[in-house]
Parts: C-alpha cells; structure tokens; sequence
C-alpha cells in the first residue's frame, strides 16, 4: 500500500500491516485505560491537593507539547507559534463561558471550532513556507494574536486578562469547580487527547507525515498533496493545543495574555528538546520533568533561571537529544549488547 | 572472557538516579507538619525585569512581621513567611499560591503579584476562601467592581483613580496658573499605562475645560530606545507633558529625553517620578518635574516616617519603594486585626479587617482605614511636588484632599457602573 492511497483512506486491503497496526492500537487502547485508572486512583491514595493540581497542569501542558510535537518531530514543521492555539483555547472557552453561559461541553466544542476556523486560516497562509520561515511566520501571527488580546480590551480585559472568574456550572454530574472533578475530567483529557494523537501518529497518515518531514519533494512526486497534508496536521495539532488552554482555564478560573505569548510556544519547543522528539511520550516526558525542575527549583530558590539554563546546556550539549530519545537508545544498545555477545 | 565496563550508565548508577528522581518528586508534596507558628504565603515576582517589586515588596514585609514576632505574633501564634516566585506569569502566580494554600499549610496569603498575577491570585482566593491581601496591584476595578468583590480578599495598595483625582486637580491649577493649554502625553502601552493616562486626562479637563491633548505616545513598555518618542513629543510642541512611565522606563526616558534638552521646553507631570527608584538612578534629575508621591521618607513630614524609612536604609542599604509602604500596611492591618479579634483565623481577621482604621506612618492625617464597603485602603498619603537634583528630591508636596477624593470616586464609580 503506498503512502498515497494510506492517505486518501485507500480500501486496497494489506493484510500483514493490517493486523499488527490493528494489535497496536489495541495495545494503545488498554495502556491508555491502565493509565487513565493509575491516574483517577491518585487522589484516593494520596491526600496531597499539590499532587493534583501538578497532575492538572501536566494534562495542560502535556496536551499542548505533544500537539507540538506532531508538527516538530512527525511533520518536521518547527512551529513558534503554538502556543497562540494555547492561548485561544483558554481565551475561546473563558469567554464563551463568561459571555453565554452555555453548558461546559457546548463551550468546549465552540472553543474547538473556533480554533479549528482560525487555525485553518493561519495554517493556509504559514504551511506553504519551509523551515525558518515557517517558524517566523507562526511566530509572527502569534504575536498578532497576541496584540489583539492586548489592544481589544472591552472584549479581552486586555493585560489584566479575563476577571471575575470563569463560570464552571455543573454538567453530567461533574462540578468543575470540586477539586477531584475537575482532576479526574482533566485526566480524562488528557489520556483521550493523547490516543488520539497516537491514532494520528500510528495512521498511514501519520506515516505520510512522517514521509514529508524527511523527504516532502518525494512525497509530492508520487503525488500526495503536501500542502493539505500539512495544513490537516496543522489545524489537528492545534485542537490539542486548544483543549490544554482549556484545561488551564478552568484551572486557574481566568485567561490571561501570557497564555498566547511567545514564552508559551518557547516552553512547548523547551519541552520537547527535554523530553524528546523521536517517540511519541517524549513530550509528555519533558512536560513531566520540566514541570517538576520548575516547582522544585522555584522552592528552593529565586535563580530559577540560571538552574534551567544549566538543564538546557546539559539537554543540548552534554545528552545532545531528549530524556526519552536517550533512554530508547540506551535500552536498545544495551539490548543489541546482550543478542550479540557469545 | 574479561568483564568489560559497558558504555552508558551503569545499573548502580541508574537506579540511583531513579532514587534521586523519586526522593525530587516526592519532597513538594509532603506536607509540613502543623505547628504553633502561623504560615503566610506570598507569592511575588522575585525575577526578571521587574524583580525589585518583589524584592522591595519583601523588605517591606519583613520589617513588620519582625516587630509582630517581637510582639508575640498574631494572638500568640508567631509569622512565618513562605515568599515564592512567580516569575511574573498569572499561571505561575496561581499555581504557586495554591501550592503556598494547600501543600505549605498557609493561613493568610499576601498577593504581591502585579496586574495580571493579582487577579489570577484573586481566583485562587476566590476558589479557596483563604484570607487574602493584595499589595501591589494598583488597577481600581480589582476592588470597585462588584463582580470582582469577595468577602475575603482586601487591598493595601493605592489604586490608580485615586492618583488620577490628585494628579488632574493639581496639574489642572498649574495650567491655569501658567496658562497651559496645549498637552502631550507619552505612556506605556498596556492596561495601567492607558488607564492611568484616560483618568488623569479626564480629571484635568474636568478642572482645567480649556486644555487640549494635541500628541500622545505610547510607547512600548520596557522599550530601551525613546529617540522617537521624544523627538514626536518635540515636534508636537506642547506646553507640558504628561507621563505614566515608570521605574527603569522613566528613568531612561528622561536620561535620554534630556539630551535634547525636553525638560527646559515644557511642564512635565510624572506620576511615578517620586519614588527613590526612579529619582536615585536618574543620571542627571532635571529639577521641576512635577510628581505624585509613590513612597518618599519626607512626606508625610512626620518623625514616624522618617524613622520608618531610615530604618529600612539601615536594614536593607537602600530607600523603601511604592511597594514597601503598600507590603508594611498590609502586615500592620493584619496585625490590628488579629489583636481586634484576638484570634489568627482567615474568617474572623476579614471581620475584624473590615473598616478598621490603624496609625500609619504613612497616613495623610497619621492614620489609614480599609474602607468596609470595598475593602481597599483610603486616607493614605497622596499629593504632588516638584523635584530637585539633591535629597530630599521633592522638597514640598502638595497634599491631596481626600473629601475631594472621595466624592468624585464615587461618582467615578457610577459612571463606570460599579455601584
């Protein structure tokens, strides 16, 4: 089955790929539910509201980075602009929410077609450039957005972000505004946003992806379309950006400029040279890890700074690749050692 | 065969490494155990640019809570002070206040957060019910507006209407006096800069109705290059110039402003000029810029103040900020209150806080009072001067009336449709 017919849905049947990408996602399927129950039973064996409140930003930024991440590393598009997709989700649902008083799920779902409108629109315009031009390009309509949060304060609050507090009515059952519900409605997120994205990583079109990023001129000989390709992932990845934005304002219970400041889309780009870009939980990894080096070291001292800083030089110099990317090849090395020793 | 060391970590190594790991994870969350001392959270912006606020913020603090501690503590219960960074992010500033709340076990939360932070950390006292007092945010609806009033949250900070009333009264008889009618003004471009700069306008027309704005600049903020800001200013030819700038903006606007020698050909009206922050860093201070008082040892002209901010130079080698006075109110009040209710609960301290009215340093009349019915601070003190190269820096100050004050705040709240 070539790249192409995988893409355009192709009804050729090939067996052998077949059954294992179907025993796959059934595997993704039961470690999604392992660890979505390992995640939920967290507040009944631990009392720590921290542990919880750490669990939720993770769910935030998690989504937010691995989203990155299927551009970064699958699409090899390095955006430095997502994070304005971060910002209008958290922005879209607060002000719906603040605005309409519709219930939760109606607002959550606006809030993703409205990312999806404006993604659809910038990626149009930002797919067609490569590389550098096409991280300052996302860079530069992300600081448009941002500007516009700023200058419309009548409808954004401006600097001062949205105030009042975000309405979060009960729905289903789930009161947003209890600690558990809104942790265990923030897992929930956050394990069905990531099987998704591995759907779409595990998909022939994930694959395709993957054929542009390392040879997009192939790609468009044996004719797939390139420019939807990257234009599909694009809006994709920035629905997940979006419902981490969501996650973070209902969080914090407000929506301020910074989520849709450049320093944002910097921290999902940082995440991911953490974590690593070469599997699929790096992100998460990274997330998981700067998130813990930040609430550390910002107990510990005010130069919170200067201890990133050596991080990022240890990451970057010292590993020269992610936690995880190190971690599988050091697992594989030391398997390739054993099969070949006598 | 010879064993030989594999390349990589080692299996010793590794699981120590995973040891260290899980002891990192572990330590924020066990939480500490619950003693006598009562803990205050305060989450601050303790790096980046505007670092100071934290660490000014701080100092001021501590001076108080030293003399609480001295005293016994709050109802016998001795002040802890758990201070955070947030580096300036409103996720941060909630994420770690409730963090301060939930895993450190603090009682009271002192929010020296600016703008955005300070609402961000009004959410999570709104969530928490926690006792709260905001120090540094100075934007009004924080406190004037309904839908932003819980019963447990108060400010100790002055508010930017207040400021607006003053400065518009006094600019407005000077430019009756000196026949000022044409005005330029040059603010930063973000919510207090404009807000500021709207009130204080609004106020000057209000007592001078012939003046007229004929250019306004906003620069951005923290913008290290005034060059066209100054020379549109110039070109514009007003006779007095009003400006929001602040710390190390105003300082190299006027360092730079004054190469092409602005200050001889205008009236200049900065709000934030009084404050040691700005005046001791400014290389060559012009002399009669008019300025509201942030924080300045000579006024109040009382032996109290004096010896409050020499006994901060003589603690921390330098002159409190705007936001050591706001900070030391907030610890004063807390500490009346807690005597008023001879208790340290969060509830019965927002009982007690309300209306109350303590001797202050840094009162107008001696005294400052956290009006009940919005719970932010009024009767401190606020008023105008010229500056001169030399300390004292702003020799006179013209004292704002808080009748005044008062009544057009109420009507500025009604037009605003706060009340």
């Amino acid at each position: 089955m070539t790249e192409l017919q995988a893409e355009r849905g192709g009804d050729l049947s090939a067996p052998p790929i077949d059954v294992k990408s179907k025993r796959l996602r059934y595997i993704d399927l039961l470690i999604a539910i392992a660890a979505f129950a390992v995640l939920a039973s967290l507040p009944f064996l631990f009392s720590s509201k921290a542990l919880l409140d750490f669990v939720i930003r993770c769910a935030a930024f998690g989504l937010f980075a691995t989203s990155l991440n299927l551009l970064v590393g699958y699409t090899g598009m390095i955006s430095f602009g997502h994070g304005m997709f971060f910002g209008l989700g958290a922005y879209g649902f607060g002000l719906i929410m603040q605005r309409t008083g519709v219930p939760v799920p109606v607002a959550f779902l606006g809030t993703l077609v409205l990312t999806a409108v404006v993604a659809t629109a910038i990626g149009a315009i930002c797919v067609r450039l490569k590389e550098i031009y096409f991280a300052f390009v996302t860079l530069a309509f992300q600081m448009l957005i941002h500007s516009i949060i700023l200058s419309w304060v009548s409808l954004t609050g401006g600097d001062q972000g949205l105030r009042g507090g975000i309405p979060r009515p009960k729905f289903l059952g789930i009161d947003p505004t209890n600690h558990i519900h809104l942790y265990i409605m923030s897992c929930a997120l956050l394990v069905i946003g990531l099987l998704l994205m591995r759907q779409i990583a595990q998909s022939p079109f994930g694959y395709t992806l993957r054929m542009i990023r390392d040879n997009a001129s192939r790609a468009s000989f044996i004719g797939i379309d390139v420019w939807r390709a990257k234009l599909t992932i694009f809006v994709l990845s920035s629905l997940f950006a979006s419902t981490g934005g969501i996650i973070m304002c209902l969080f914090v219970s407000g929506a301020y400029p910074e989520f849709a400041y450049w320093t944002i889309s910097g921290e999902g780009i940082f995440i991911n040279l953490l974590g690593g870009v070469t599997t699929f939980l790096g992100p998460m990894v990274g997330t998981v890890l700067l998130l813990t080096l930040n609430d550390t070291v910002t107990r510990l001292t005010e130069h919170y700074g200067i201890v990133l800083g050596i991080v990022i030089l240890f990451f970057a110099i010292g590993l020269r690749k992610g936690l995880m990317d190190f971690a599988v090849e050091w697992y594989e090395a030391r398997r390739g050692d054993k099969e070949r020793a006598p | 065969m010879t064993k030989s060391r594999k390349p990589g970590i080692s299996r010793r190594s590794a699981l120590a490494l995973m040891g260290g790991t899980a002891v990192t994870f572990a330590t924020p969350w066990v939480a500490g155990a619950q003693a006598k001392t009562i803990k205050v959270g305060m989450p601050t912006i303790l790096s980046g640019r505007v670092a100071q606020l934290g660490t000014s913020s701080r100092n001021g603090i501590m001076i108080e809570v030293d003399k609480v501690n001295a005293a016994g503590g709050l109802a016998g219960r001795p002040i802890e002070m758990v201070i955070r960074d947030s580096k300036g992010q409103p996720q941060e500033a909630a994420r770690v206040a409730r963090e301060l709340v939930n895993t450190d076990g603090c009682e009271i939360l002192i929010d020296a957060e600016a703008s955005s932070g300070a609402f961000a950390v009004h959410e999570v006292a709104r969530d928490l019910g926690v006792f709260c007092v905001h120090t540094n945010s100075e934007t009004s609806s924080l406190t004037a507006d309904p839908k932003q009033h819980i019963p447990n949250a108060f400010r100790t900070a002055r508010q930017g209407v207040h400021d607006s009333i003053v400065g518009g009264g006094y600019a407005a008889a000077i430019a009756k006096a000196k026949g000022l009618k044409k005005w330029a003004t040059c603010s930063p471009d973000y919510a207090y800069g404009r807000d500021t700069t709207g009130e204080f306008v609004y106020y000057l027309k209000q007592f001078a109705p012939d003046v007229e704005i004929i250019s306004e600049a906003w620069p951005k903020l923290f913008q290290p290059d005034y060059t066209e800001v100054v020379t549109k200013i110039l070109q514009a030819k007003p006779q007095a110039l009003y400006s929001a700038l602040w710390g190390g903006d105003l300082t190299s606007y006027i360092d730079q402003a004054n190469i092409y020698a602005l200050f001889t050909q205008m009236e200049v009206f900065a709000v934030n000029m009084a404050d040691y922050t700005a005046l001791t860093v400014v290389k060559n201070l012009p002399k009669g810029i008019h300025s509201g008082n942030r924080y300045i040892k000579t006024y109040p002209a009382t032996a109290e103040n004096a010896a409050w901010g020499d006994a901060y130079k003589a603690k921390f080698n330098e002159y409190p900020t705007n936001w050591s006075w706001e900070n030391a109110t907030a610890m004063m009040l807390i500490a009346a209150a807690s005597k008023k209710a001879n208790s340290a609960d969060g509830k019965k301290l927002a009982e007690a806080m309300k209306g109350l009215t303590i001797k202050s340093p840094f009162g107008a009349d001696g005294t400052v009072t956290m009006r009940a019915e919005d719970h932010t601070l009024i009767g401190y003190a606020i008023g105008w001067g010229t500056t001169i190269p030399v300390e004292p820096y702003v020799p006179e100050v013209k004292s704002g009336d808080w009748k005044q004050i008062l009544a057009l705040e109420a009507e500025w709240k009604k037009t605003k449709g706060y009340t």
